[in-house]
């Protein structure tokens, strides 16, 4: 990687003052959250596929840490670090380097160190007004840093979710279904299994077994499970308890008797994946959807559209915005609005700025309940690159 | 004249098995210098030098271009390099040093016995206990890799550099990625093969590097080296 020119410095740090200063003048507060970070944070959060992309290591006391890859967990910690309980509303700013590994190798649009400029909004509750001033802000500010021609992505999990309320199945395959929704191979798969009965996938002599277990007496069922292992010469090790085996024998089991899921259904869930288009006229395909699917989507639908006024009242043009129902899928810790602004010239693989809303992280990271957060994060060498004419910008092989 | 380095285990079965291959080959891989040494040749090949180096010190050399070819295992390229396509080509399986890289859980969880099984029950398993499943094995890349692939995200990996088998049964993991050849040392532990938990099904390689420097008088003795083991190979 090239070492940093003084003339990228200066072009670099006059820019984070632009957006800075559009961020303050709207009223989030500056902060400097540290760029070493305990590792298990963020493996709780994203889990341990983070440490692909992440520098983790080892100090001498032992303790796991890491170089920050992104600056949300660091300034939700930062915020509880303040306000343990987060009673208090709060909006933040930052800019900042991050750090990520980049297994093809780095080049100008995927360096392995970068500095990230960006807002986080805090226990706001106008949900939907809150996320659009998110995106109005860092629109603007990335206008008032010149930028042109950008074009705006965006996505809602809170559609899918809804979709899954709305239709008839047990709240397992929803939590299952939700689960997969982030890796688009499994969820197929998983839908194909509700589909053709779950009992099928099971061997013969394990589904002949469950099939025999007490579901109303606990005791029972495990005493079925003790007498299983013993018979066929099992010995019961490790630290997952026979009590725990046997309640996760018992969901297969209710999995087996269950009606499987109807085909229109799963061809439903099918067709919401695949809705796309101008963000504008988009709105007519999720209402027709939620007239076959239920209330709960009807609402989500509802709420979708309202954001869609917001939007447009905080002067976002629409005209050119995309929505994708599987745009976020990547982004486990997103769990409602998302959105991305893209150039043509980059690719939608390399997003000058994105953000959305999380309202479980803070939570993950140590508060009490839910709080509700919507936030954005600015690429910045990204951003000084489309400006200047895109150095190096074009060649990313679809890499995020 | 520039020599080609090529890179052989240094101890154990994995030496003779190579010395035996070179045989075959009409070769005759030799040490220079007291039987303990770490520099050898190959007879019939002057153009050769031989380094005997251990079989994951030679994917390391490998990714850096240090030598020009080596023998080790699938299991310890695929672990060391992020981007063994490009570093390193797999020029030709060597028939021995084979071993399995599997995922395998207590024989008793009845309930777990695919990938998307154990991804349900880490979430249950987190639920009940506060702390994510833990996988004891030396794979950490291979590991992360192929959970990635199969969805799970719910597990944390510990980093276990032997008895890997006897991290269940010690409460110091849940689960293991770890190597086997017949499966005996696995239900020894009282340890079961997931369904579609096999990783990778290794074996000894010789194995180019890319970035290593490469002339003409190089490239033409490998491809020496590489005619002579597949005439070899094919005569047994």
């Amino acid at each position: 990687m090239a070492a940093e020119t003084a003339k990228a410095f200066a072009a670099l740090e006059r820019q984070a003052q632009v957006l800075m200063s559009a961020f303050i003048a709207a009223g989030h507060e500056a902060v400097s959250p540290a760029v070493i970070q305990p590792a298990r944070y963020f493996l709780d959060v994203i889990g341990e596929g983070l440490r692909a992309r992440t520098y983790v290591f080892t100090d001498p006391d032992g303790d796991e840490l890491c170089l920050r890859p992104d600056l949300t967990v660091p300034t939700c910690r930062l915020h509880l670090e303040r306000d343990a309980g987060a009673q208090q509303p709060a909006k933040y700013c930052y800019n900042g380097a991050a750090f990520r590994f980049q297994p093809q190798g780095s080049d100008s649009t995927h360096p392995r160190e970068f500095r990230q400029a960006g807002i986080e909004n805090f226990g706001d509750t106008e949900r939907e007004a809150a996320d659009a001033e998110t995106v109005a802000l860092i629109l603007s500010a990335l206008r008032a840093a010149g930028l042109q021609g950008s074009q705006l992505r965006i996505g809602d999990l809170g559609l899918f979710r809804a979709l899954l309320k709305s239709v008839a199945m047990p709240e397992r395959w929803r939590q299952l279904l939700m689960h997969r929704f982030w890796r688009p191979d499994a969820f197929r798969a998983e839908l194909k299994r509700l589909v053709s009965g779950t009992g099928q996938a099971l061997d013969p002599k394990r589904r002949d077994f469950v099939a025999t277990l007490d579901e109303t007496d606990r005791e029972a069922a495990q005493a079925q499970v003790a007498a299983y292992l013993d018979d066929q010469g099992i010995e019961l090790t490790g630290s997952r308890s026979l009590a725990e085996i046997t309640e996760s024998l018992l969901w297969v089991a209710a999995d087996a008797k269950a009606a499987p899921l109807s085909p229109e259904t799963a061809a439903m869930i099918e067709r919401y994946v695949t809705v796309g288009g101008p963000a504008l006229r988009v709105t007519e395909d999720l209402r027709t959807l939620a007239k076959a699917a239920g209330p709960d989507m009807t609402r989500a639908v509802d709420t979708f559209a309202e954001r869609l006024k917001l939007l447009s009242a905080t002067g976002v043009d629409l005209k050119t915005a995309e929505f994708s129902a599987e745009f976020g899928r990547n982004l486990e810790y997103y769990t409602g609005f998302v959105f991305e602004v893209v150039l043509p010239k980059l690719g939608r693989a390399s997003p000058v700025a994105g953000g959305g809303r999380y309202d479980r992280l803070l939570k993950a990271v140590g508060a009490p309940r839910d709080i509700a957060a919507v936030g954005a994060a600015v690429h910045t060498e990204r951003l000084l690159a489309a400006i200047n004419g895109g150095s190096g910008a074009a060649d990313n092989g679809g890499r995020a | 004249m520039s020599k080609l380095i090529l890179a052989v285990p240094s101890k154990g079965r994995l030496m003779e098995q190579c010395t035996e291959i070179f045989t075959r080959a009409g070769l005759t891989l030799r040490k220079i210098g007291h039987a303990r040494g770490y520099r050898g040749e190959i007879a019939e090949l002057p153009e050769v030098e031989v380094a005997f180096i251990s079989a994951s010190e030679i994917a390391a050399y490998l990714k850096d271009g240090r030598i020009h070819l080596g023998i080790t295992g699938e299991d310890l390229v695929r672990e060391q390099m992020s981007d063994a396509a490009t570093r390193v080509k797999l020029e030709r399986k060597l028939g021995f040093g084979h071993a399995d890289v599997v995922v395998a859980v207590p024989a008793c969880w009845i309930d777990v016995t695919t990938m998307a099984e154990l991804d349900e029950v880490s979430a249950a398993f987190r639920r009940e206990h506060g702390r994510p499943l833990r996988v004891a094995t030396k794979y950490l890349n291979i590991t992360r890799q192929f959970f990635t692939g199969k969805g799970l995200s719910n597990y944390r990996v510990v980093e276990s550099l032997g008895a890997t088998e006897g991290t269940p049964a010690a409460g110091t993991a849940e689960l293991i990625v770890d190597i086997t050849s017949t499966g005996e040392t696995l239900r020894a532990n009282g340890l079961r093969i997931l369904d579609d938990g096999v990783i990778l099904k290794s074996e000894a390689n010789l194995v180019s590097s890319n970035v290593a420097a490469w002339a003409a008088e190089t490239n033409a003795t490998r491809d020496a080296i590489l005619s002579r083991l597949s005439r070899g190979q094919t005569s047994v």
